[in-house]
């Protein structure tokens, strides 16, 4: 295989989370099992990602860049409930243990960032600030 | 995403993972263990995607040859097999996808424990990518070294620092396949119930209710998991058993719109409307993203009434 390998993977888990998200039960009535995962986490993990952004060493790292802080918090309030989610299921993906910030750490919370004011398109979950 | 975080990242040459592991004082895990019994196909040309599925599926007691499961995960045009398809490919199956946490330490435990994991490797380098799957089978910490089922070798031995090198350059990506009864131990509850969910839309609401059920004797609030009861009962038909999940649902979580509205519309279809109504005007007061769809089962539920 070859690197467009990954671009193929992220365009399937675009189309299936497009296709997935808003999809309700195939039964008339119920609502679906995930949408009530979705409610369930969703509160929690925004908490987790706003106290993620508030700390001094993130927080330093962000702004050495030229990052305003307060700006990805205002972006964290306006996602929605599985964009939530995925974001946290990010910060639970990370490698614990030893430097905090590690490098994927914050490769990964740069290019969030970045995604977010628009200057790159690496996530599929996130908008761009206009 | 993974591509450019490597691409950016790749350099150093440190297996931070591997030497915490084997620095710890006190660790918690067996110093040694191997799942014999794992079967062995020895992969075709580029096949490895389907031939480590095939051994992890055999191992968690599901009936699927390598041949099979290379037309449900094999892209001839990519010569490989995408991870998405290898989840996909298990819950076709019956059996629980259970994507784990990028840790060395999960991964072992999880071995100790009795699963294969299938691990995607990435055997080159950053720019020049050889992607492989391979099963872990087992390990010994006092040798640091971990065994695999791997291409064409049977019992392939690698240190534990070569083998953190590989994963690490494929996003540290490890999957279980399991019966849908059983939770790993290294499961957190999000993402236990988040692989239960998938099983259901695979169209296995069978596994995917065993799934729930074992959420429940872990995480006996997890509300997503009770909706589930009832959701699979509902579209197995055993509408008896979708009310006794709906009701306890309801009791759990008095505040859940999903709750209540699910078990108006298992009621309703039951015929039991004075009841149905009471739930679903239940659901539409307490509002909420699911109002919608709340406001909809109540007028369904109306009509209906004689």
């Amino acid at each position: 295989m070859n690197p467009s390998f990954m671009r193929v993977t992220s365009r399937f888990l675009i189309a299936s989370m497009l296709l997935g998200l808003p999809l309700q039960s195939a039964h008339a009535g119920l609502v679906a099992t995930e949408r009530a995962a979705m409610s369930a986490q969703s509160q929690p993990d925004r908490e987790r990602i706003r106290a993620f952004l508030d700390r001094e060493d993130v927080r330093h790292e962000m702004l050495t860049r030229g990052v305003d802080g307060e700006a990805a918090k205002a972006r964290v309030d306006a996602l929605t409930d599985g964009e939530v989610q995925k974001v946290a299921g990010r910060l639970d993906q990370m490698p614990a243990g030893g430097d905090v910030v590690g490098v994927l750490l914050f490769i990964f919370l740069v290019l969030l960032v970045t995604d977010i004011l628009g200057f790159t398109k690496v996530f599929p979950f996130t908008r761009t600030i206009k | 995403m993974a591509g450019v975080l490597l691409s950016a990242w790749l350099g150093g040459c440190a297996t931070p993972q591997t030497q915490a592991l084997l620095a710890a004082h006190s660790r918690p895990m067996q110093q040694r263990a191997e799942l014999v019994s794992v079967p062995f196909y020895p992969q075709e040309i580029h096949q490895c995607g389907p031939a480590s599925l095939a051994m992890a599926l055999n191992a968690a007691g599901a009936k699927a040859t390598p041949q099979e499961l290379a037309a449900q995960v094999y892209l001839p045009g990519r010569e490989g097999s995408l991870q998405v398809e290898m989840l996909a490919a298990t819950r076709r199956n019956g059996l629980l996808a259970y994507e784990l946490a990028p840790k060395l330490d999960d991964l072992l435990a999880e071995v100790a424990d009795g699963a294969p994991v299938v691990v995607l490797q990435n055997l080159a380098l950053s720019w020049y990518p050889v992607w492989h799957y391979a099963v872990v089978v087992g390990y010994d910490l006092d040798r640091g070294e971990i065994f695999l089922r791997s291409g064409r070798e049977q019992r392939q031995v690698l240190p534990f620092a070569t083998f953190e090198h590989t994963w690490e350059r494929a996003g540290y990506w490890a999957m279980l396949a399991l019966p849908p009864g059983r939770v790993p131990r290294s499961a957190t509850e999000a993402a236990y119930v988040s692989a239960a969910i998938a099983l259901e839309k695979a169209g296995q609401p069978k596994s995917a209710e065993a799934a729930y059920a074992a959420t429940l004797d872990r995480w006996p609030r997890n509300l997503a998991a009770r909706i589930g009861m009832g959701n699979t009962a509902y579209i197995r038909g055993d509408l008896s058993r979708a009310e006794r999940a709906f009701r306890q649902a309801a009791l759990d979580h008095p505040d859940s719109a999903i709750a209540f509205n699910n078990l108006a519309q298992t009621l309703a279809d039951r015929q039991l409307y004075a009841e149905a109504l009471t739930a679903a005007n239940r659901a539409v007061a307490l509002a909420g993203p699911e109002l919608a769809a709340a406001r909809e089962t109540l007028e369904q539920i109306r009509k209906k009434v004689p």
